[in-house]
């Protein structure tokens, strides 16, 4: 996080994408886009573009890395060359490794793991385009994959980031945003309980800032987790009122 | 979600059917899959494209920076084309380096693009010996039902026709379009049971015993192939493949590769 | 009409009545899969995916993936792997030796087996069906499992349909795998119309649609002869 420039990213009390400052990007949800994957969601926020696919419950590999009680989860977060400005080079660097491990235990607490000793549950996520917020849109796909992969589950996990511009605090930075705001802070969250399962922060907030801050992104949280659920719901809706009207 | 046939058995009903005179979803030995390209999607990337044949899905970014030339060809841009198997694509993807299959799939989509001369790498040139642009192909597999080379081509040529130049990025002024001079289109066949089969799927892949991809130019040319597989092939079957191969080409570049 | 329920919805206020699919906090039950809620005694959530687990008294089509005396290590389209005890064939006979197993079923053999019993470890132990051995005879398809109920019907309204019309022996085992005899023409009509019922198996009307499907299917056959 860079400190504050002379950018304005605020002006007449509009962002610059025309947003209020606790109001989401838009969001876009699809489920089961791939073929070959147990469970797939592609969503998009914003600018961003995600694809999250879930393999498993299968045989964990290497087998020493197996738990004999219960099933280990695998999570790879993964940006395609072409989804930033300047190409990435592909393969995990030290980011996409902590985003992962971050990601992974974000659902830790949600998923039963239980029921599987001895297998591996993978979840992949690509960045195809990203523009800020990439780890939490990541999640709040890798969440309807594992839904619809029928991974035993608690809860979804639902995502957002709030952060500090122009010394506002406010939700679901942009890429400008981010790159010329003060603060950034990503949390993940069981919506049903509210309990947080992933939480970071760079750059700089006050106390109260902070608190600001988590109360914004939580209620956001709630609103992901209705659209989440929502395009979970409709999947199966949607299919009956394609095959009704085949029938006419 | 679909019926499967298991595993062990998928061979014999592949070969069964086509002994029959058919293919799964009631194809045509010489008809593709639905195709569809959705050109220029990737904000970030300089020229993009999502490439779907029934249900295999690969996305091609191309990235374009600045950087030094080789020595022994100093006033000429670069080409580099990349292809990731990741693992979110297919069951039998695993995370890693390259291995010999993304390798394999890289090359041959590049030598379509190199080949047939499609980029102008003089226009490339900024200043000789010292200043090029570098042309990244990233080829990006989202789900693999089987034929990722025609599908990661077209992408590839599909996502370079609409190539952006960064010039303000770099604070240059120059032409910020590069015309591509060729379109090369690959066309893969498989032999099962002596037929041939235009693009075939994953099923057929695994019961093929031997495929071969052949890449040509708007003028009929050829400008790469590449044989695939355990198993030979006669010089008659070759023959036929290539007129096929150039044949199809022609019906896919004139639906899908025409200017935006 | 079904209710879809997504893992962590609230389903009911009565824990005792919970089941398969849902788990209990603080005296109420939750849903913990993607599912549809299915109350009768107990309130169960019956899964709109995910893999097949085996359970007691299951009966599945298993392959023969390997033989570890005195094991034959069975896939039965799960994660797991279940095994088969020699004994369990050899009753009656001569004591099977180490290294003649693949003499009475080898690798990529298909069996009828019963599931008898699946510790915590999920170590799965299976018992021989009679008729169990199906090599070669027919066609064997393999489905989601979650969809099996649907091919099935409300009291096997539809596998009697399809018996019936496609003139086929059909018999659909617990972890989605299918096992169909009949003259290749009939075994293609029947494979279409399981096709057509996983693809369409959350859907009402089903069970009418698919008897028409294969009625009109019988009758422009019929007019095609006739011609």
């Amino acid at each position: 996080m860079k400190e504050g420039t002379e950018r304005k990213l605020i002006i007449d009390g509009k962002r610059l994408d025309g947003r209020g400052f606790e109001e989401l990007r838009p969001i876009k949800i699809e489920i089961g886009v791939l073929k070959r994957a147990d469970g797939s969601c592609y969503l998009e926020v914003g600018d961003n573009k995600v694809i999250a696919a879930v393999y498993g419950p299968r045989e964990m590999h290497p087998r020493h890395a197996q738990d004999a009680k219960m099933a280990v989860i695998k999570y790879r977060y993964n940006m395609a060359p072409f989804s930033v400005d300047d190409r990435k080079r592909p393969g995990p660097d030290r980011r996409s490794v902590e985003i992962s491990k971050v990601s992974r235990e974000a659902f830790d607490p949600v998923i039963m793991k239980e029921y599987y000793p001895k297998m591996a549950i993978e979840v992949y996520v690509e960045m195809l385009q990203s523009d800020a917020g990439t780890r939490t849109a990541g999640i709040n796909a890798a969440s309807v994959a594992l839904a619809d992969a029928g991974i035993p589950m608690t809860d979804l996990v639902s995502s957002i980031a709030v952060g500090k511009i122009d010394g506002e605090v406010v939700l679901d930075l942009t890429g400008v945003e981010d790159n010329n705001g003060e603060a950034d802070m990503p949390i993940a969250m069981i919506a049903r309980t509210n309990t947080i399962t992933a939480l970071q922060m760079d750059g700089h907030l006050t106390k109260e800032e902070f608190k600001r801050g988590l109360k914004l992104a939580m209620g956001a949280c709630h609103q992901i987790y209705e659209l989440q659920r929502a395009a979970l719901i409709e999947r199966y809706s949607k299919s009956e009122g394609r095959e009704e009207k085949k029938r006419d | 979600m679909g019926l499967e046939i298991i595993a062990d058995i998928r061979k014999d009903y592949v070969c069964n059917l086509v002994r029959g005179g058919k293919r799964e979803e009631g194809r045509g030995f010489r008809e593709y899959r639905e195709i569809s390209v959705e050109r220029d999607i990737i904000k970030r990337a300089e020229g993009s494209a999502r490439v779907k044949i029934g249900d295999t899905e690969v996305l091609v970014g191309v990235k374009v920076e600045l950087g030094e030339p080789f020595s022994d060809t100093p006033d000429k841009g670069v080409i580099i084309t990349n292809a990731e198997l990741v693992p979110l694509a297919s069951p039998e993807f695993e995370s890693g380096p390259p291995n010999e299959n993304s390798v394999q799939l890289a090359r041959v989509v590049d030598r379509g693009i190199r080949e047939s001369k499609a980029i102008d790498l003089e226009k490339l040139c900024i200043e000789e010996g010292e200043k090029v642009w570098i042309v990244f192909i990233d080829v990006h597999v989202l789900d693999n039902d089987g034929n990722l080379v025609d599908a990661a081509a077209l992408g590839a040529i599909a996502a370079l026709l609409d190539i952006r130049i960064p010039n303000e990025r770099y604070g240059l002024t120059g032409e910020n379009t590069l015309p591509m001079r060729d379109t090369p289109v690959a066309v893969t066949m498989a032999e099962v049971e002596g037929n041939i089969l235009v693009d075939p799927n994953f099923n057929e892949e695994n019961a093929a015993t031997s495929r071969l991809t052949v890449i040509s130019n708007a003028d009929g040319s050829l400008s790469g192939m590449q044989k695939s597989g355990s198993g030979g092939l006669k010089e008659e079957e070759v023959v036929e493949m290539v007129e096929i191969g150039i044949e199809k080409a022609r019906e896919i570049r004139e639906k899908y590769l025409s200017p935006l | 009409m079904y209710k879809v329920v997504v893992p962590g919805d609230f389903i009911s206020e009565e824990a005792e009545r919970a089941g398969e699919g849902t788990y209990v906090e603080d005296g109420k039950v939750y849903a913990m899969s993607y599912g549809i809620v299915e109350e009768r005694e107990e309130i169960k959530v019956v899964a709109l995916s995910g893999k097949y687990m085996p359970a007691k008294g299951d009966v599945v089509i298993g392959r023969i993936a390997e033989i570890s005396f005195p094991f034959w290590i069975v896939d039965i389209a799960s994660p797991y792997e279940a095994r088969l005890h020699v004994s369990e064939f050899a009753e009656g006979r001569d004591k099977i030796e180490f290294g003649s197993m693949s003499r009475y079923l080898d690798v990529d053999d298909f069996i009828v087996a019963k599931v008898m019993d699946v510790n915590v470890l999920m170590r799965i132990e299976l018992a021989l069906k009679e008729e169990f051995k199906m090599s070669g005879v027919g066609r064997l398809v393999e489905i989601p499992h979650t969809k099996v109920p649907r091919v099935i019907g409300r009291s096997g309204s539809m596998i009697k349909t399809l018996k019936e019309k496609c003139n086929c022996f059909i018999f659909i085992a617990k972890n989605g795998r299918i096992w169909i005899k009949g003259s290749e023409a009939d075994m293609n009509l029947a494979s279409e119309v399981i096709l057509k019922i996983v693809n369409e198996a959350h859907t009402s009307g089903l069970t009418d649609r698919v008897t028409n499907f294969l009625d009109s299917f019988r009758r422009d056959k019929e007019k095609g002869e006739e011609k």
